[in-house]
């Protein structure tokens, strides 16, 4: 609507990950590059999969069920791209402890480990809300808005950007749980994390039914808080155990 | 749990001196965007550009497609042979030691870039913004900016975050100047500098592997408009120099040094256990000798010479700075998808080349990688990416 408008869209969708990158990844170099690094993995997993879609593009029927293929499609690639960034960051956590050791450094900690998952996630999650979102809210920064027919509570860019903000959420902190249940063999953890991506996709189609969004916002944010609380729970129960496990030691 | 009394983990300074470079690019590829987009109405104004990109073909917008593609192969083969020309006049001025000319003319185009296109830029936002001021503080204040910058680059004594600054802002004038030619002149134009760029640093003949050779063989340093990306405070730069004199002299058998190692082992900062009683003096002797180290004698200090420039920063060319700005401009003209994608893909390509840069340990063409992934991206956010994430987005189905 106005210059003040579109930044105040940018903020609701970027806001918390502004705060964390400010908090935790600005002071470590390191990790900015791995926030880069993984926003650049997705972008590229969004072309591969657009490449892939292209041919049926634009979809003109009004069922829901090519965008459903559609979403199972994007989610399946993703998470499988999921899989490979493990593999690759078990090499990297090798290369990293080799080097500490060189420079006669502590090994990476417990804590080292779930930031580098952290800005991992948050690299999906920014990649996310750059594309889905911002990329799409050059006309809110003039004087008019936009109103999509199916959902004309609010204005397209707004309803969007809340969106935007549930995905960041549940990208961030299901990079958490994935590498952490990767790392300990847990599979109830490595399996709850495409589940909780391909819930959270689905709950977009609801979005295509006129008035869905009513419906299909909240159950999203129960979907992102969930994954919020899952998340915090596991890191506090891991580090606790660890922290138990080292006086024990000690005695 | 105590860890904050431990070391500090190799997480806080790993990647310190990418992200060092990475920042300034960055910022450069934004003020670009920004500016880009602020005033970007203007359709007048490129129709009237004539510069030696353009003289070859002006591009017309009614034209064919394949027109305008030999148009501007036309436009960037010449484009990049007046940029040879001007490379071998410079590496033979290098050659006979006209350095003081090389030195006084980069201080003269730095004069021109700030005091003449970033006088234009300045008024053509004081239009937008009808921003009030008259003509006479406009440019008392344009003349001393302008000035200033020249010293910044000319000198070398100058703080070191003024001189990185105004580094900075003339890459963003020169980026935006080049964002005014027409646009299929722009994308061929950044390739054939890319190839040129590969051709010149690689290739034996090539103008710039001469003149670094030269620039080493002579332990000198290239006269050209270079951003170095030395942290503005350098706590570690007192040590490091001091451990290479000290070790000279240690090599010249001075005594005295070896008597003080007994009692300062104890202090060693590093835990690495094999570490011989030589290293263990070159970490500790420095907090002592410090004092007596004031009288550096400044042969020493011109080993760091070139390379990687003093203490390990890296240096980058302004000409990439303003390479990279461009593309990220033209892609800023078309959409911010664009913007973003092809940001990430110099980046990486950025990235990809220091990591290169680490493995062979000399001069590399930073261009090459970072414009064809830029340009690569381009082509495939504009044809696949857009339809695809804008039918998703519209319909708010997202994942």
């Amino acid at each position: 609507m106005t210059l003040a408008a579109g930044i105040g869209y940018v903020l609701l969708t970027l806001g918390p990950s502004l705060a964390l990158f400010v908090t935790v990844i600005s002071t470590k170099p390191f990790l900015i590059l791995i926030l880069l690094s993984s926003t650049l993995v997705w972008l590229i997993s969004l072309i591969v999969l657009s490449g892939f879609w292209k041919v049926f593009l634009p979809i003109k029927t009004t069922t829901w069920w090519p965008y459903a293929i559609l979403i199972l499609t994007s989610v399946v690639f993703q998470e499988g791209l999921r899989l490979v960034l493990w593999k690759g960051y078990k090499k990297m956590e090798d290369m990293l402890d080799a080097f500490a050791d060189r420079v006669a450094k502590p090994r990476l900690y417990l804590t080292d480990k779930m930031q580098i998952a952290l800005a991992g996630g948050l690299g999906h999650g920014v990649a996310h809300a750059v594309f889905f979102c911002l990329s799409l809210l050059t006309p809110s920064f003039g004087p008019g808005t936009f109103y999509v027919d199916k959902c004309s509570y609010a204005p397209f860019f707004l309803v969007s950007a809340i969106i935007s903000l549930a995905f960041v959420t549940i990208h961030t902190f299901s990079m958490v749980i994935a590498f952490n249940g990767y790392a300990q063999g847990n599979k109830s953890d490595q399996l709850i994390v495409p589940a909780i991506h391909l819930i959270a996709g689905t709950l977009t189609i609801v979005n295509l039914a006129s008035s869905g969004c009513i419906v299909g916002i909240p159950l999203l944010y129960i979907v992102a808080l969930s994954t919020l609380a899952y998340c915090g729970k596991m890191v506090w129960k891991r580090l606790t155990e660890t922290q138990i496990r080292l006086t024990h030691q000690n005695q | 749990m105590d860890r904050n009394q431990r070391n500090t983990s190799i997480l806080h300074t790993l990647g310190e001196e990418i992200v060092r470079i990475i920042t300034p690019v960055s910022i450069c590829m934004l003020s670009v965007v920004i500016l880009v987009s602020i005033l970007d109405t203007d359709s007048s104004i490129s129709s009237s550009i004539s510069t030696i990109a353009t003289i070859a073909y002006t591009e017309d917008t009614s034209d064919s497609e394949w027109d305008k593609f030999k148009g501007a192969l036309l436009n960037s083969l010449v484009f990049v042979a007046v940029v040879t020309a001007v490379t071998f006049l410079l590496v033979l001025l290098f050659y006979f030691n006209c350095t003081k000319f090389l030195k006084y003319y980069m201080g003269f185009s730095a004069f021109l870039v700030l005091g003449f296109m970033g006088g234009e830029i300045g008024i053509f936002l004081i239009q937008v913004f009808k921003f009030a001021i008259d003509c006479f503080t406009y440019l008392l204040l344009l003349l001393n900016f302008a000035i200033v910058g020249v010293f910044a680059v000319f000198m070398s004594k100058f703080p070191i975050f003024v001189t990185q600054s105004y580094m900075v802002v003339i890459g963003v004038l020169t980026a935006y100047w080049f964002t005014m030619l027409p646009e299929w002149t722009t994308w061929v134009l950044l390739v054939a500098m890319a190839l040129y760029d590969l051709a010149a640093v690689l290739l034996p003949g090539g103008p710039l592997r001469l003149l670094v050779e030269l620039a080493i063989s002579r332990d000198e340093d290239i006269p050209a408009l270079v951003y170095e990306a030395r942290p503005i405070f350098d706590p570690g730069s007192n040590t490091t120099v001091q451990r290479r004199t000290w070790r000279d002299r240690d090599r010249r058998g001075n005594p005295e040094s070896q008597t003080t190692g007994p009692q300062v082992g104890s202090e060693t900062v590093g835990s690495s256990q094999n570490v011989e009683e030589g290293n263990v003096h070159e970490l500790s002797v420095p907090l002592i000798e410090r004092v007596r180290d004031h009288g550096l004698q400044p042969e020493n200090l011109g080993i760091e010479g070139i390379g990687l420039g003093s203490l390990g920063a890296i240096k980058l060319g302004l000409g990439d700075f303003i390479f990279y700005s461009v593309l990220v401009g033209r892609a800023a003209m078309y959409d911010f998808m664009t913007v973003y994608a092809c940001y990430l893909a110099i980046i990486a390509g950025l990235g990809i080349t220091l990591i290169l840069l680490a493995l062979y340990q000399k001069a590399l063409p930073a261009l090459p990688v970072s414009v064809l992934l830029g340009v690569l991206f381009y082509v495939l956010t504009r044809v696949f990416l857009e339809e695809f994430v804008v039918q998703c987005s519209s319909k708010l189905l997202m994942f």
